[in-house]
């Protein structure tokens, strides 16, 4: 966490009690009990969640269709409440913070980057966020056209994002998130609609944002990409925790 | 109780009828109590329609004020020094508002007990284009479409870290104003994409159309369908009088 986070944080009177860094450090995100269901259905998405989550490295979440991998990621950052349990964000309940606050903590990339879009052109979505939380001009110039750069979105800076092909939207989506740089990101199936090239251009700047100590969750069906970068794999299966494993052999157990 | 689509439709269009032409309190109130009444018949969950409507009761209240207020006339019932408040005609214009547009939900939450494949279906049957009838249909489903579209676009704006409870309300509305665009032409590139969609399946292909699903009208079906328009106009020359 950067120093501007924290006197921003402390602005806003966010700060909680303690030593925050070495509190994040502990347990960035924690989910106990976790259960999940829809209101009016008794079946429930997601039942018995237990994760924490330190800040740091880079997690994949895996499983099959419908076991609720992203009912589970935005629970994580408040579009949805769960049924149970609690989740803990910075050693605070979740539904102490508003979403514009989680949003400043995550950044959260939408299975659909169609739910995510809401600017008239690529470059303003890019610098929303940026803008809106009071960045120079310069620094929002600067951030934008290094993402609309290293994401290869220059002929589109422009154009209207819902014109944008699949793949040219899902990089949008990520740069958009990433040109914020939350302390912690979840990215919903980045790769979906990503060519073989720009799926390594992902892999590479994810490398250097988990190396500059931050964390992330990648929600992904795609094997090669979560092996390549994931420090830990969590399995879900029929809304449970399958398997929580450290990916570069930590030892790994059954929930 | 199992209608056909038709029959439900000639039930709603008779209630918001009567909704229309009765003026009075203690009218609309009756006909609301039937409305509801014939919701239970239906089996609908009262508490979950009222769930959601929950959002929308504040309105209900604002244009009850609004009505109290500006409707002039009767007895006056609350002021402030010459300035008039309440009086007795706003109060009951403001009540027959409220219960009018309360009939009309109730009489829409009817037909919501049919899909919509029932009603273009049913609304063929009555020699409406089918072009026409699918049209009706897609406005509809698209109702909720854009509200989804309106509540993705504020979480996403939250989410980028833009506090809109604390937004002043010039920055709202510079906010919301900018946002309008993009989530109008959103929808309308959605439309237009479920319009490709639904040519490439061969939509208007040919100038009718078959369907999977036919329709009977039972001899209850029949039998509403005379009795509720005739209800209806005998109601309203009682009113007349």
């Amino acid at each position: 966490m950067t120093e501007k986070e924290i006197n921003m944080m402390k602005q806003a009177g966010e700060m909680p009690a303690g030593n925050i860094i070495e509190e994040t450090r502990k347990a960035f995100l924690e989910l106990s009990q976790i259960r999940f269901s829809w209101p009016g259905k008794r079946t429930a998405v997601l039942s018995g969640i237990n994760l924490t989550f330190t800040g740091k490295g880079i997690t994949a979440v895996m499983g099959p269709n419908g076991c609720g991998k992203t009912t589970l990621t935005k629970l994580m950052v408040g579009i949805l409440s769960p049924t149970s349990g609690e989740i803990r964000l910075e050693g605070r309940s979740l539904r102490e913070y508003t979403l514009a606050q989680i949003g400043r903590r995550i950044g959260y990339v939408f299975q659909n980057p169609d739910h995510q879009f809401f600017c008239s052109s690529v470059a303003e979505e890019i610098g929303f966020g940026l803008t809106h939380l009071g960045e120079e001009p310069e620094v929002v110039r600067e951030r934008v056209n290094f993402y609309l750069d290293y994401f290869e979105l220059l002929p589109y800076r422009d154009q209207f994002p819902l014109h944008l092909s699949y793949g040219e939207k899902q990089r949008l989506a990520i740069a958009a998130v990433l040109a914020g740089e939350p302390r912690f990101l979840i990215l919903d199936e980045p790769t979906v609609g990503l060519d073989i090239y720009r799926k390594k251009l992902l892999e590479q700047h994810l490398h250097k944002v988990a190396e500059s100590g931050r964390g992330i969750i990648i929600v992904s069906h795609d094997n090669r990409f979560v092996n390549q970068l994931a420090r830990r794999v969590i399995t879900l299966e029929n809304g449970q925790v399958k398997w929580d494993s450290d990916w570069r052999g930590k030892g790994n157990h059954e929930a | 109780m199992k209608l056909d689509p038709r029959t439900k439709l000639v039930m709603v269009l008779c209630i918001t009828t009567l909704a229309i032409v009765y003026n009075t309190p203690g009218a609309l109130f009756l006909l609301l109590a039937a409305t509801i009444g014939l919701l239970f018949l239906f089996r609908i969950n009262l508490i979950g329609v009222m769930g959601y409507l929950k959002p929308y009761f504040m309105l209900l209240l604002v244009l009850f004020l609004a009505q109290c207020i500006f409707t002039p006339g009767g007895e006056v019932l609350l002021a402030i020094g010459p300035v008039r408040l309440l009086g007795t005609r706003g109060l009951l214009m403001g009540t027959s508002v409220v219960l009018r547009l309360l009939i009309v939900i109730a009489a829409a939450v009817l037909l919501t007990t049919s899909n919509s494949r029932d009603f273009i279906s049913g609304l063929v049957h009555w020699k409406v284009p089918y072009e026409i009838a699918f049209m009706v249909s897609i406005t509809i489903r698209f109702l909720p479409v854009f509200r989804d579209e309106f509540i993705n676009v504020v979480t996403a704006v939250q989410l980028r870290g833009v506090e809109l409870k604390q937004v002043s309300w010039g920055r709202k509305i510079d906010l919301f104003r900018r946002l309008f665009f993009p989530v109008v032409y959103g929808a309308l590139l959605k439309a237009q994409q479920l319009s490709v969609a639904m040519e490439a399946r061969g939509f208007r292909a040919y100038p009718r159309r078959t369907y999977l699903r036919q329709l009977f009208l039972t001899r209850l079906d029949i039998c509403l369908m005379v009795i509720c328009p005739g209800l209806t106009l005998f109601l309203i020359g009682l009113h007349m009088i």
